[in-house]
């Protein structure tokens, strides 16, 4: 099962712009892989979005979803 | 009245002829009798005795569009408008130009104020939008919104 994760803001200074992780199967584990991968992450405040749906608790992944990590929002 | 969801995004700064087009564009629209403006400006904000020189603006696009025709409902609901148009900068825009503007316009002034006024707050606060201040010597921090 493949995720296809895309990053934005601060966080593309850490892991590119762009992610494609294996057997993933819900966000928690999500989060302790990317960890895992990129330990400067844990400093980082974030937020999940699943298909565009900003998450709050562990949700399941399916194959193909698109996860988005955002940190915090900077615009105007 | 059913809106279909709009694209706010310019590729790089809002030029003053845009702005000006769109004012003149509500001269036909006599039911209107007061607009109000808001229009954001890259700052070059001077950090460790290094100056930002321009922002480079990028957004989860998709999420954006419709978190937006979210707001613009929401906004339409709440106050008495005629009209409101949201535009927001991608790309690179310098010190000194415009990145956001923000423009209600209804038949009596404090509809459109309040309205304007709202929007901005929730267009930094819930836009997937992230800015980078970019520096003279090519080094970047990530922009922190207040």
């Amino acid at each position: 099962m493949a995720i296809n994760i895309v990053i934005f803001g601060s966080l593309t200074d850490i892991t590119g712009s762009t992610l494609q992780l294996e057997n993933i199967a819900d966000t928690n584990a999500l989060v302790s892989e990317l960890n895992n991968r990129y330990p400067v992450l844990v400093n980082s405040k974030f937020m999940i979005a699943v298909n565009k749906k900003m998450i709050d608790t562990n949700t399941p992944l399916n194959n193909n979803d698109t996860i988005a990590l955002l940190p915090p929002f900077s615009g105007g | 009245m059913e809106r279909k969801p709009k694209n706010i995004f310019v590729q790089g700064a809002i030029e003053a002829v845009f702005i000006a087009d769109s004012i003149q564009k509500h001269s036909s629209k006599t039911n209107i009798g007061g607009h109000s403006i808001f229009l954001g400006q890259v700052r070059a904000d001077k950090i460790d005795e290094k100056e930002v020189v321009a922002i480079e603006y990028t957004a989860y696009e998709e999420m954006a569009l419709e978190k937006m025709h979210v707001i613009r409902e929401e906004i339409f609901a709440k106050y008495n408008l005629t009209c409101m148009h949201v535009h927001h900068s991608l790309g690179k825009v310098s010190a000194g130009e415009i990145c956001l503007f923000v423009f209600t316009s209804s038949a009596h002034r404090k509809a459109a104020m309040e309205a304007c006024n709202e929007l901005v707050e929730r267009i930094k606060a819930e836009l997937p939008i992230w800015g980078k201040e970019l520096f003279a010597d090519e080094s970047h921090q990530w922009k922190i919104n207040q």
